[in-house]
């Protein structure tokens, strides 16, 4: 298991929502290609996996999850935080597994005593969330600025 | 007796979407009493139109980040059908191992993420952790089981990548089959626990039965005749409680199965059978296929005293239990079929042409049909899908009818608890395509 993860999330389906997902599919063709660090990081498409994630991130050093997040921003806006940054707003009924967010998962990993060292969150405003296979302008013409904001945070780690 | 109950469990986002429960009753009479799902239409079947048939597995393994590798199983096994393709054993047998696989991964989320807490009194299994601490610890031993199973078999834990009609794109190694039977053998102790831990609250599960019926595969396929993967989650044809042997569907009419319908209350579609409503799931699973379960998983029916008889919606949780210890013994008969036989890679070759297929699998929280069809250049036209948990929503509303009368008479905080923890021993699929993070800045 590589110490450090960076894990895309959200639904390519569902327009904006997709972001993180498109965004690890670039880091990981950087990465590929020699212009990411490979050595101790691992590149992961977590889609909407909920709380399937939870061993993905289980017991790692650092962790960053990158992830379409309402924030109250400009659409487009990126953002770093780190969960105890925010407090989660997201209305849930316990009614179904299938509505559980990645600071959930972090909730629990904590309890059980397996939360990685280091959690940096990169949230991405979204313009919309809809049926869609594409994303929606700023967010399309604004992928490499935040390549460059998550490549900064990469080369900032420790990896070993 | 409280005359006055008003229940609003309401999500207000359409955008994600959810099921509300809403009771409202007047002086001791009940005025309304609905499930309703205002769930944003998904228009996925729109999403494939155009794409090339060995792009659709891709596609819809996305439109649920919990069930996606039925979604690509059942996706891939429509196209084989459209296309006139047939498999290998051995890539019927790898595919049956992954499909097992997520059946563990969601069956033990479900009970011990979801259901437990309810059972212990708990809201979620967060606060569960410091209450039974030695208990969540091997539920979260036996999900990462089934996450290492989904990575060897499905390429990643979910939206699996191995898929390709006609076959596969990576078989498991000898070494890698070996490993997951290790696992799994040794995840055997644990699921009893945890069968045991479920047990010791069980009294908690509300006393209440309703008579409906059951829809689920029944395995046709010669191939796993009196082998334990003959209890179907993959093969067969469509049967139900009310067919007795009689009258089972091919999956390629599965439409005149489901008989989709629209209600005003739920944006999502209803479906009907043989009576106004139908349960779909693994309780239908166990009640049409029960003779062919695995000893550990008779045994632990045995633990919980369950019967074909039995009518109680709240007991799907159980039966849910009774397939985990299933689906592991299963996978350890495969796994030892593989290694007799050794695994090797299978190159597909496939051409073109028009047609449409139906398939219909047995997703973790019931069966689950989807059907497309291409033009001769392999260019898919149309698509149709219907998912386990649109089938159950008239039954879900069907039980509240009858749940309602029966329990309100214990206030509002008892009835809508029974209520939710009714909806969740559906292990409903609402809100599954999106999992976005919302929050504010605290610091």
């Amino acid at each position: 298991m590589k110490p450090i993860i960076v894990v895309g999330l959200g639904n390519p389906l569902m327009a904006d929502e997709g972001i993180g997902v498109v965004l690890v599919e670039e880091l990981s063709k950087l990465a590929a290609a020699g212009k990411l660090p490979t050595a101790g990081v691992e590149y992961y498409d977590g889609g909407c996996g909920g709380m399937y994630l939870l061993h993905t991130i289980a017991d790692r050093k650092k962790a960053v999850l990158i992830d379409c997040c309402l924030m109250g921003t400009e659409p487009g806006t990126i953002r770093r935080f780190t969960p105890d940054d925010v407090a989660s707003v997201k209305q849930m009924a316990h009614l179904s597994l299938h509505e559980v967010d990645i600071l959930k998962v972090i909730e629990l990993a904590k309890e059980i005593g397996s939360c990685p060292d280091e959690i940096v969150i990169f949230g991405i405003e979204p313009v919309a969330i809809t049926q869609q296979l594409h994303l929606n302008e700023p967010l399309q013409s604004k992928i490499p600025d935040y390549i460059a904001a998550i490549e900064t945070e990469l080369l900032l780690t420790d990896n070993r | 007796m409280t005359k006055d109950i008003n229940i609003n469990v309401h999500h207000i986002t359409r955008v994600e979407g959810h099921g509300n429960i809403v009771v409202n009753i007047k002086d001791g009479t009940i005025e309304k009493c609905e499930w309703q799902v205002p769930e944003a239409p998904r228009f996925f079947e729109a999403m494939v139109r155009g794409r090339r048939y060995d792009d659709i597995q891709t596609i819809v393994s996305r439109i649920c980040g919990i069930c996606s590798i039925s979604h690509s199983l059942v996706a891939t096994k429509a196209v084989e059908d459209a296309l006139g393709l047939e498999v290998t054993e051995q890539t019927d047998l790898v595919r049956h191992l992954m499909h097992y696989s997520e059946q563990l991964q969601s069956h033990t989320l479900h009970v011990g993420y979801l259901a437990a807490p309810d059972l212990f009194g708990e809201k979620s299994v967060v606060p569960l952790v410091p209450k039974a601490t030695e208990i969540v610890l091997k539920i979260v031993k036996a999900h990462r089981v089934a996450n290492q199973m989904s990575a060897v078999l499905a390429g990643r834990i979910t939206h699996p990548i191995t898929l390709t009609p006609g076959g596969m794109t990576k078989v498991p190694t000898e070494q890698e089959l070996r490993d997951l039977k290790a696992t799994l053998e040794d995840c055997v102790p644990d699921l009893v626990d945890i069968c045991k831990a479920v047990l010791s609250v069980a009294g908690n599960l509300p006393a209440f039965d309703r008579d409906t019926e059951y829809v689920s595969l029944k395995q046709t396929n010669p191939l796993y005749k009196r082998t334990l993967t003959e209890y179907s989650f993959y093969h067969g044809d469509i049967t139900s409680t009310d067919c007795n042997g009689d009258g089972d569907m091919p999956v390629n009419k599965w439409e005149s199965v489901a008989n989709e319908y629209v209600v005003p209350q739920s944006t999502a579609k209803w479906c009907k059978w043989h009576r106004d409503s139908y349960f779909a799931g693994a309780i239908a699973r166990y009640k049409n296929q029960r003779e062919f379960l695995s000893p550990l998983a008779k045994e632990v029916e045995k633990m919980f005293g369950m019967t074909v008889d039995n009518v109680n919606p709240y007991m799907n949780n159980v039966c849910q239990l009774i397939e985990a210890a299933h689906v592991v013994e299963a996978s350890l008969e495969i796994i030892d079929k593989l290694l007799t036989k050794g695994t090797k890679f299978e190159k597909v070759n496939v051409t073109p042409k028009a047609g449409r297929g139906y398939a219909a699998i047995e997703a973790p929280r019931g069966i689950l049909f989807h059907a497309y069809e291409f033009d001769k250049n392999g260019e898919c036209t149309w698509g149709n899908c219907c998912i386990p948990t649109n089938q159950n929503h008239a039954n879900i509303q069907k039980d509240f009818e009858k749940l309602v009368p029966q329990f309100m008479g214990e206030g509002e905080d008892a009835l809508r608890q029974k209520m939710e923890m009714l909806v969740r021993a559906y292990d409903p699929c609402i809100s599954c395509s999106t999992h976005m993070l919302n929050v504010e800045f605290v610091k």
